[in-house]
């Protein structure tokens, strides 16, 4: 880790004043960063792929690690809840199955009880190239994606191109199957956005994975009342204990009385460079009864348009049974 | 935005195609020497401390930590680990944790920070203040053990022993909120840890003979 | 030696009751007795430091800190193959708190893989030397490089080593190639395996407690006590007898900590050259790339079976791939005869560190090649894949072990048809057969002391790498000399005490147990003859059991007869004795898996491992060392394998997140098995062969499971997914 300051933020306001860049020139991982449970910054500190000179706690911030009732049967979640929170919360088990699902998938229970929502969402890419310190690949500011010809098993089969690593977080894709918005704090005051407008591809941004601008922070996360709690979130690993998602799918829908689909919100997790709703697959299942057939069409549907790479053709298949698993498990 | 590629140091371009540069080297300007060794008892920190709100603090920072019921005072930096301010820092030292994969992995360094286990390589010391910190060693003594340590014995859960601290730590906080683990669970529990020797299979049965003991 | 059965006292509560009848050494010479006869031995036992490790209190390398230590970093390469053509360590020199940084290499030299170290540097935090290694410039000027095995065999593929390959030629090519044709079913096939990694928790790692006076003492993390005061004393200019080396606790070798490393060689010489003490310890990066590595393989089979299940002819050509190092896959068809073999092995190079033993060096990489091979011969000519190795093999103990193992996994239950079965979930079972050698040499020096108090010390320099050496230490002595564990103390993991030899090829058990045996008998002879006039008996009927002396029909307790002894007390010398060990052990490995043929993923559903080791000393121990070989078989069957991207020439996964070792949702129902069917008395090192045969089972597993073969490890879901798609395109 490189050497920086410590300052602890008070309120949200002070926070953004203290992620002001000292250096307004410094290059954009070598601005002030904020930490929630720093579970993923630590990780990025110690392989040197960003170099804050300073680091701004938001811990210390109260209020922020509430999950409370929207008035309207839906949840405002904290961008400071943390993971293990999460998980174990009744109402949402009850509500919203899926992100408890999401939230117990990720990493390891030392890692989710310091872990935070916001930190999840705004984690940085696991590509094996991002994560060497000395080869700067094109996401760190150099100018090819080593992911390309190289090893590339893991990476993106859905929004690559100049870069092809896999948006890493597992609460992203369910939250987004929710319709959640987040909000966000700044130089220049509050705003919120559906959660899936903040994820940025690297066509936009390369070197950023969301809509973020220095100074700025997630400071909370709005789920609206969910119709049904028909959502499930399948990730698969390749080892069970601890592992990123090779693939997953965040499912939510609603049926009607006679188990026709009203409503489907499809995310894949995994495969793309931010998490992949597949619109197109849920309008397949609007009007629809599940059934075999119709989730193997949806599957495949989801998939339409995935560009695998040389070591990860086997993304597609393996995604699909993902899709029609958490169709078949909704259902049921 | 500041949003401009770094300049890349040139180096002598080759005929590998994927070949490119390496990030310059070179690190900013570095903190002052820092003091090693601190005494034991608690000393009041010099303002501002590592738990002052709004105020950016740098360089080395004397924080007074409360480990296994102890206060300890010691100088960090901000960037320190807590694992690195107990194993390489505080006089003497508490290493019952153990440094494995200092990337939030293995579990060797498992402590628990007001009774939740967590990763002691994952979190600053600066922001352990203030908390409660347990190692294995404040768990139990070889002459008093507790229940999971007293099973890690007779079921020889250990073989090198290096990732039984963190196991020890991680099983000790699991059965202190669910008194009654099916062997899945603990399973679950311990997805942060990770043995090589291939102690597993007898550490699940340690876990089940703790909580056992426990309910008697 | 034999043994003879006297009769005795019993003892209860102190007061005699009666007689019992125990064996006991026939005069001249130590000797175990029959395997199933012993008071301590071959029981479950206690590991005696279990509590200190349990509690965080048993101290290793990493955990030792002495007054005024500096904390050692290396500024590793960047770079798979690179000239260094500018060297700027003054901007490290400069640092606060930096008090050392010294050259590996210097500016004309060479780096041969990523990893190598550069530059060392110590300083007073392990953040300032961090910042150190990271401050010093130095630039590079890019050589040729290969890092992937199947690219070095390639014509015009950069030479990494100057020497010329050597290829090593076994059998008759053309009677092998003759014999082929005639077989009723051949298989041609390619094996291959990435390289390993040990993944010691405690990365290697020395301190090296020196203050540039005329003694130094040098903790090590290492396998052998023995292996490291020689070369610390040369690297801080000390004779050897000022140097001592500390093993009290060690996190893990597997093969890969021998001498002093460059670690122990850079923590010596950054003391030195401070004057203080200096520990270097490799950061878990490091560890991956510059501390050894398991070689990886390419093994290409023709090989041909009759009909009715005889292996007739294997032609095999097998590349290790040791890096820049040297290496040996066991020779095809490793443990297996057929009439007619002919082999070729080289070692191919590439620009990754030096392989160096691990954990069975060579094996699981021949035994996974040939065990998958036997087993498409064996599903080719329709036999079950146990009986076809049953026909395969003489030795009594696999036709022994692989009965067993098929009983305990079910085998009966196994997929006739490979792939068959309904729904997603596909169960499936395989076995594969290995051995090790084991035996015992003639190092080790141990002396038994019994003090006028009746406390007993048993001292030798060995090391206990969590194997239990400590733990059948003291059971030796306290069964001899009729005491309990608690009345014996053991001495162990210092340079000051008697040799021994170091932990690798699993010698450990077969070479420090006689010499421990020996060192007791020899204390109980001596004792006898103390004690022999106080009891009016001659001093070869005295006895020792359940803490009492006994002999003429009268008993002193132990302290009691011990007040006998002259204040010094009596120490007693044991070395290895020939009769006390033995060589070669055998071991069958079977798993169920569970394949899920939609998503590639494969359960480990259960592993049985059946193994002989002679006298088993600590059946507890034992099973901990057969459940690590299954695990650490089915981590190299499933999930773990260095990644290398040709044209950086780096690893891509050097760290314990990408480079996948076994964690507790992977672990199989697990039934480890000590093969009491061996009735040598003597005792044979087994944790080598006990992390063999898994490989193949499990990957045999697979294909009974779905179907598809994979010969490519690890077998993760890609490549099934590959597979199965491949296969349901065959059908359609």
């Amino acid at each position: 880790m490189n050497s920086f300051q410590w300052a602890n933020a008070a309120t949200v306001e002070d926070a953004v004043k203290l992620l002001k860049p000292t250096d307004p020139k410094a290059d954009v991982d070598q601005q002030p960063m904020p930490m929630g449970g720093g579970q993923d910054l630590l990780t990025s500190l110690k392989a040197y792929i960003v170099k804050p000179p300073r680091v701004v706690n938001l811990k210390t911030i109260q209020g922020m690690d509430k999950i409370e009732a929207d008035g309207k049967g839906g949840l405002k979640l904290g961008a400071l809840v943390v993971l293990s929170t999460l998980e174990e919360h009744p109402e949402v088990r009850a509500k919203y199955p899926g992100l408890a699902e999401a939230a117990f998938s990720i990493a390891t229970p030392q890692i989710r009880n310091l872990g935070t929502v916001g930190g999840n969402l705004c984690q940085r890419p696991r590509c094996w190239y991002f994560r060497l310190e000395n080869y700067n690949c094109r996401k760190k500011g150099g100018d090819e994606c080593f992911a390309k010809g190289g090893e590339n098993k893991y990476n993106a089969i859905f929004g690559g191109g100049k870069s092809n690593y896999v948006h890493p977080s597992d609460l992203a894709p369910m939250l987004i199957a929710l319709d959640a918005t987040v909000t966000i704090a700044g130089p220049d005051g509050k705003r919120t956005m559906p959660l899936g407008e903040f994820f940025i591809l690297p066509a936009t941004n390369v070197r950023r994975e969301n809509v973020l601008k220095e100074g700025e922070i997630v400071t909370e996360i709005q789920i609206p009342a969910a119709p049904s709690p028909r959502s499930t979130y399948l990730k698969f690993k390749e080892r069970d204990s601890l592992d990123f998602a090779m693939s997953a799918v965040a499912a939510a829908i609603d049926l009607a009385p006679d188990k026709t689909v009203r409503q489907a919100r499809l995310v894949l997790g995994g495969v793309g460079t931010i998490p992949w709703r597949v619109p197109a697959a849920e309008a397949f299942l609007v009007g629809k009864k599940l059934s075999d057939e119709v989730n193997s069409q949806a599957a495949k549907i989801a998939l339409d348009g995935a560009k695998p790479m040389e070591q990860n053709e086997y993304k597609i298949p393996l995604t699909q049974a993902l899709v029609r698993r958490a169709l078949a498990k909704l259902n049921a | 935005m500041p949003d401009k590629p770094q300049d890349p140091a040139a180096l002598p371009s080759s005929r590998w195609s994927r070949r490119t540069f390496l990030k310059g080297v070179g690190v900013a300007a570095v903190s002052a020497e820092t003091m090693l060794a601190e005494s034991t008892k608690a000393v009041e920190p010099s303002p501002p401390g590592a738990d002052a709100l709004n105020t950016p603090i740098e360089g080395p920072v004397k924080v007074t930590l409360n480990v296994n019921d102890q206060a300890r005072a010691v100088t960090v930096e901000p960037r320190t680990t807590l694992l690195s301010a107990l194993r390489d820092r505080l006089d003497p030292p508490i290493t019952g944790a153990k440094l494995v994969c200092n990337e939030a992995t293995c579990g060797g360094c498992t402590v628990l920070l007001d009774g939740k286990p967590v990763f002691g390589c994952s979190v600053l010391a600066c922001d352990a203040v203030g908390k409660k910190v347990t190692t294995v060693e404040g768990l139990g003594t070889p002459d008093k053990m507790n229940a999971v340590q007293k099973a890690f014995v007779e079921k020889d859960a250990m073989m090198c022993g290096f990732c039984t601290p963190g196991f020890v730590t991680t099983i000790s906080a699991l059965l202190a909120k669910n008194p009654n683990p099916t062997e899945e669970q603990v399973r679950e529990a311990c997805r942060g840890n990770f043995c090589r020797c291939g102690t597993y299979p007898h550490v699940f049965a340690a876990a089940q003979a703790a909580a056992q003991a426990n309910r008697k | 030696m034999a043994k003879k059965t006297v009769k005795v006292p019993k003892i209860v509560d102190g007061v005699p009751v009666g007689e019992v009848e125990i064996q006991v050494d026939d005069n001249g010479g130590p000797s175990w007795g029959a395997n199933d006869k012993h008071r301590l031995l071959n029981k479950p036992m206690i590991r005696v430091d279990g509590a200190a490790k349990a509690t965080g209190t048993a101290i290793y390398t990493q955990d030792v800190r002495p007054k005024g230590m500096l904390f050692g970093r290396f500024l590793a390469s960047p770079r798979a193959h690179a000239k260094v053509t500018k060297l700027d360590l003054e901007p490290a020199k400069k640092l606060a708190g930096v008090k050392a940084v010294l050259a590996v290499v210097n500016v004309g030299g060479e780096v041969r893989f990523e990893g190598e170290p550069v530059v060392a540097v110590a300083a007073t935090t392990p953040e300032v030397a961090e910042d150190a290694t990271r401050a010093i410039v130095v630039e590079f000027q890019d050589l040729p490089h290969v890092v992937k095995g199947a690219e070095a065999l390639q014509p015009n593929a950069p030479q990494v080593v100057a020497r010329p390959p050597r290829i090593q030629k076994q059998g008759d090519a053309e009677q092998t190639a003759k014999a082929l044709e005639s077989c009723d079913a051949v298989i041609e096939a390619q094996y291959t395996s990435p390289m390993l990694h040990h993944c010691c928790l405690e990365t290697h790692s020395i301190t090296a407690d020196f203050n540039g006076k005329d003694t130094a003492t040098v903790y090590a993390s290492t396998q052998g006590t023995f292996t490291i005061p020689g070369d610390s004393a040369r690297e801080l200019g000390l004779p050897q007898n000022k140097v001592t080396s500390i093993v009290q606790n060690m996190g893990g070798g597997f093969g890969s900590k021998f001498g002093i490393g460059i670690a122990g060689q850079w923590a010596c010489r950054l003391a030195k050259e401070v004057g203080a003490p200096v520990k270097m310890a490799l950061t878990r990066r490091e560890e991956f790339l510059a501390a050894g590595n398991g070689p990886g393989s390419i093994q290409k089979f023709k090989a041909g079976a009759s009909k009715d299940g005889k292996l007739v002819a294997v032609m095999a050509t097998q590349y290790a791939l040791p890096g820049i190092g040297n290496s040996n896959l066991a020779g095809q068809p490793y443990q297996y005869k057929a009439e007619h073999t002919y082999r070729e092995a080289q070692a191919v190079h590439t620009n990754e560190d030096a392989s160096v033993a691990m954990r069975a060096p060579g094996h699981p990489q021949a035994s996974f090649a040939m065990e998958s091979l036997m087993d498409e011969l064996a599903y080719k000519i329709g036999m079950d894949p146990v009986e076809f190795r049953k026909k395969n093999v003489q030795d009594a103990a696999w036709h022994r072990q692989l009965d067993r193992g098929a009983k305990e996994i079910g085998w009966e239950n196994r997929n006739k048809t490979p792939g068959e079965g309904k729904g997603n979930l596909r169960r499936g079972m395989g076995c594969g057969i290995g051995a090790w050698g084991g035996g015992g040499n003639a190092q080790c020096q141990v002396d038994v002391t019994i003090g006028k108090d009746g406390s007993v010390i048993a001292a030798v320099g060995s090391q206990d790498l969590g194997t239990g050496t400590r733990t059948y230490i003291r059971a030796i002595v306290a069964e001899e000399l009729g005491l309990e564990m608690n009345d014996v103390v053991e001495h162990i993991g210092s340079s000051k005490l008697g040799n021994a030899n170091a932990s690798g090829g699993s010698t450990t058990a077969a070479s420090l147990s006689p010499a421990v045996k020996d060192a007791a008998y020899n204390a109980r002879v001596e004792m006898a003859k103390r004690v022999a006039p106080l009891l009016g008996a001659q001093a070869d009927g005295v006895v020792f059991d359940q803490g009492r002396v006994m002999g003429n029909g009268k008993s002193l307790p132990w302290k009691q007869a011990c007040a006998a002894l002259p204040e010094a007390g009596l120490t007693a010398h044991g070395k290895w004795q020939p009769n006390l060990s033995s060589s070669g052990v055998h071991g069958a490995s079977f798993a169920e898996v569970e394949v899920d043929i939609e998503t590639g993923h494969v359960r480990v559903v259960k592993m049985c491992h059946v193994q002989d080791c002679g006298l088993p000393l600590n059946r507890t121990a034992l099973h901990s060392q057969i459940n690590g070989g299954m695990i650490q078989s089915m981590g190299m069957a499933l999930y773990e394998g260095r990644v290398m991207d040709s044209d950086l020439g780096v690893m891509v996964n050097p760290g314990l997140g990408d480079y996948k070792i076994p964690g507790t949702l992977e672990i199989p129902e697990m039934i480890p098995i000590i093969d009491d069917g061996d009735d040598r008395q003597a005792v044979i090192g087994m944790a080598e062969g006990a992390n063999v045969p898994g490989v193949g089972a499990v990957c045999n597993a697979v294909y009974n499971a779905c179907g598809v073969r994979v010969r490519d490890l690890p077998i993760t879901p890609d490549k099934i997914l590959s597979g199965i798609i491949a296969m349901q395109k065959r059908m359609t």
